[in-house]
């Protein structure tokens, strides 16, 4: 039935109605396949070829160096210093951005900071915000808890541009709410439902390590939760990345082909890694939500629910496991590695890198290192902004070539996901 | 998965092998997660009577460890001659490890009696039984995939549980050193079963047999875990 509806296609026999009739079929069977062969060639029900065509960043503020970081994170103690400086020589960042204030008010809100990315991206595609058919966000967290994030952003673009109302899709993950943006943006093209469409990952994770959120907890002193708390607070910070995705390649820009996206989440095995809104005694359990405090958020924050934490111990387990996914890709035929030319890899600090590799080099799975290309030393840990902030400075410095393949990679400590996407330059 | 042979050239079906038996170790780390009582260990609510049920539970399956490693070696030809002599150097290192792991037990409260006359579960005697029945064929080159998921929970992960349990529990070194010593010993085995495979992956037959012998193993391992028996 599958193979005869491809033919179909092929043969192009097919009026514009059959196809949108197939193509729901093959979303209704869940069988609308982005996956490559080994060469990297789309196969499957895609209707039309989806293009990275535009990038933008916004990184609010200026570069903040290591010594400066205190100064806009605010003082907890001597303690958190020394772990700072632990952390920092772990993750080998340099620089990063931080929203900055305005007396004792933020400039900007995490929607600002998504908004301000497209608007980067408008300016140099020279694409009309109101030509957008879809917005997807990715987010950790949004700015308020409902509604969802891409309506807030939906709100400040059309502050400022000519955008009207169009279709929306808020993910909230972590990381790799990048990859479900991505994919989202990109199906809706490759189904023939769309044909520009905007993805934009932002975050502002500095909100979370001012010391307000640690000063009521106890529990602060245990030194799980402290490595916990300290680990993320000396790692992430803010910014925002957008990709534009047409159904044909830009006349301007190196544009980069869409071959296959893929995501795979492992909380069926793995426990929650990285999170906010419950104790960490309640880790395990997830039966106390913020939410559930009898005596509200402001109950539910003095007993340490609303703290943002990394479970180290966890976190050194999941990252066999992404590896193990990785390699899995490479046995399956969709990842070569001698075929690929660039690399793109997130992850939040150098050391992790070190350890993946270690286990890459004897497995055949290595990627030589002069094709990662990474910006996390100047612009910080971003997050779900952190691929595009990423593609953004690739693509400016013009350094794949026609045919180039690249391959992006986001893992996701949250409760265990890993996400792929195989390129084709322009 | 070693570091320390991280920069060796391998043939691409070494690579393919080894790629392949870290595909399973990843999956069997990942089914490790939700078995009971190693999520009691990741979860912090272990208990003393869960780690003298673990030894209890382990100790005739160390013994038996040093028993097919040497009854592999003696089915291995005069051709791999070398490799005969590794397996049976590899034996003499692991036949004395249930010898720790029943002072580890004494050290905690047991009594050598009960440990030495525990039977095995029925997933140790599955694992047991189909160790022994590989190890009895000619030249059992597949078994160098249960080698790899044996000292991988050495190097891997006995250090990690025996650090988390000696934590929780508070235990002196001498209760738990069964499970940090291999910690500390087992990357030399490691690194030594890259140039076993270069010796014997002649075919991509062998290479897919030692894989699914990991696979077996893996499942058999968890099951052992899973059917562990309370004193």
């Amino acid at each position: 039935m599958a193979g005869a509806l491809l033919r179909l296609l092929r043969l192009g026999r097919t009026t514009f109605c059959m196809r949108a009739q197939i193509t729901l079929y093959c979303l209704f069977i869940g069988r609308i396949a982005i996956e490559g062969d080994r060469e990297g060639n789309r196969e499957g029900f895609i209707v039309n070829t989806a293009y990275i065509t535009a990038t933008g960043t916004y990184l609010p503020g200026e570069p903040v160096s290591n010594n400066e970081m205190v100064d806009h994170l605010g003082r907890i103690d001597d303690q958190s210093e020394r772990l700072g400086r632990l952390i920092l020589r772990q993750n080998k960042i340099q620089t990063r951005y931080y929203v900055e204030r305005e007396g004792a008010a933020y400039r900007e809100t995490n929607a600002d900071l998504a908004a301000n990315a497209a608007k980067a991206l408008l300016l140099k595609s020279g694409i009309n915000a109101d030509e957008i058919d879809l917005l997807a966000t990715a987010t950790t967290q949004g700015d308020l808890i409902v509604p969802g994030h891409a309506s807030a952003v939906h709100a400040a673009l059309a502050k400022q541009t000519t955008m009207g109302a169009l279709e929306v899709a808020s993910f909230q993950s972590v990381c790799a709410s990048s990859i479900m943006a991505t994919k989202a943006a990109a199906l809706n093209i490759q189904a023939g439902q769309m044909t520009r469409t905007l993805a934009i990952g932002s975050e502002f994770s500095s909100r979370w390590f001012q010391p307000g959120f640690y000063q009521y907890v106890d529990i602060f002193d245990d030194k799980e939760t402290r490595m916990a708390a300290e680990f993320l607070r000396w790692t992430l910070s803010d910014g925002a990345g957008a990709i534009l995705l047409e159904d044909k390649p830009s006349n301007q820009h190196q544009s980069f082909r869409i071959d296959w996206i893929n995501l795979v989440s492992l909380a069926d095995r793995f426990d929650t890694c990285m999170y906010a809104g419950i104790n960490p005694a309640d880790q395990f359990s997830l039966k106390q939500p913020w939410s559930h405090y009898q005596g509200g958020p402001a109950n539910a924050t003095q007993e340490g629910a609303i703290m943002l934490l990394q479970d180290m111990a966890l976190l050194k387990r999941i990252i066999r496991a992404w590896v193990g996914e990785y390699l899995s890709c490479i046995d399956e035929g969709k990842i070569n590695p001698d075929n690929v030319d660039h690399l793109l890899c997130h992850y939040s600090a150098h050391s992790l890198r070190e350890e993946i590799i270690s286990i890459l080099k004897t497995t055949g799975g290595m990627i030589d290192e002069e094709k990662w290309f990474t910006n996390l030393s100047t612009k910080g840990n971003t997050g779900a902004a952190a691929l595009f902030i990423m593609l953004d400075e690739f693509a400016e410095k013009q350094i794949a070539k026609p045919g180039d393949k690249v391959l992006c990679i986001v893992p996701e400590s949250g409760r265990a996901m890993v996400g792929f996407i195989m390129l084709t330059a322009q | 998965m070693s570091q320390a042979i991280a920069s060796t050239p391998h043939s691409k079906r070494v690579q393919r092998t080894l790629r392949g038996l870290t595909v399973v170790w990843t999956n069997f780390e990942g089914l490790l997660e939700r078995v009971p009582i190693i999520e009691k260990i990741y979860q912090r609510t272990f208990r003393m009577e869960d780690y003298q049920a673990f030894l209890l539970n382990q100790r005739q399956q160390v013994v038996d460890g040093g028993c097919w490693i040497a009854r592999a070696a003696s089915h291995v030809d005069v051709e791999h001659f070398d490799l005969r002599s590794t397996f049976m150097r590899h034996a003499v290192t692991e036949h004395r490890d249930f010898q720790m792991l029943e002072a580890n037990y004494v050290a905690t409260g047991g009594t050598l009696k009960e440990i030495r006359e525990r039977q095995k579960n029925i997933g140790a005697e599955a694992l047991s039984a189909f160790m022994f029945e590989r190890a009895s064929k000619p030249n059992p080159f597949d078994l160098l995939g249960a080698m790899f998921m044996i000292e991988g929970l050495g190097s891997r992960k006995a250090r990690e549980w025996g650090l988390m349990i000696q934590e929780q529990l508070q235990l002196e070194d001498e209760q738990i050193s069964f499970l940090l010593y291999h910690g500390e010993h087992d990357d030399d085995h490691l690194a030594e079963f890259e140039t076993w495979l270069e010796q014997v992956v002649t075919t991509d037959d062998i290479a897919d047999q030692i894989i699914k012998t990991a696979r077996i193993v893996a499942r058999l391992y968890a099951l052992q875990l899973e059917e562990i028996e309370y004193a």
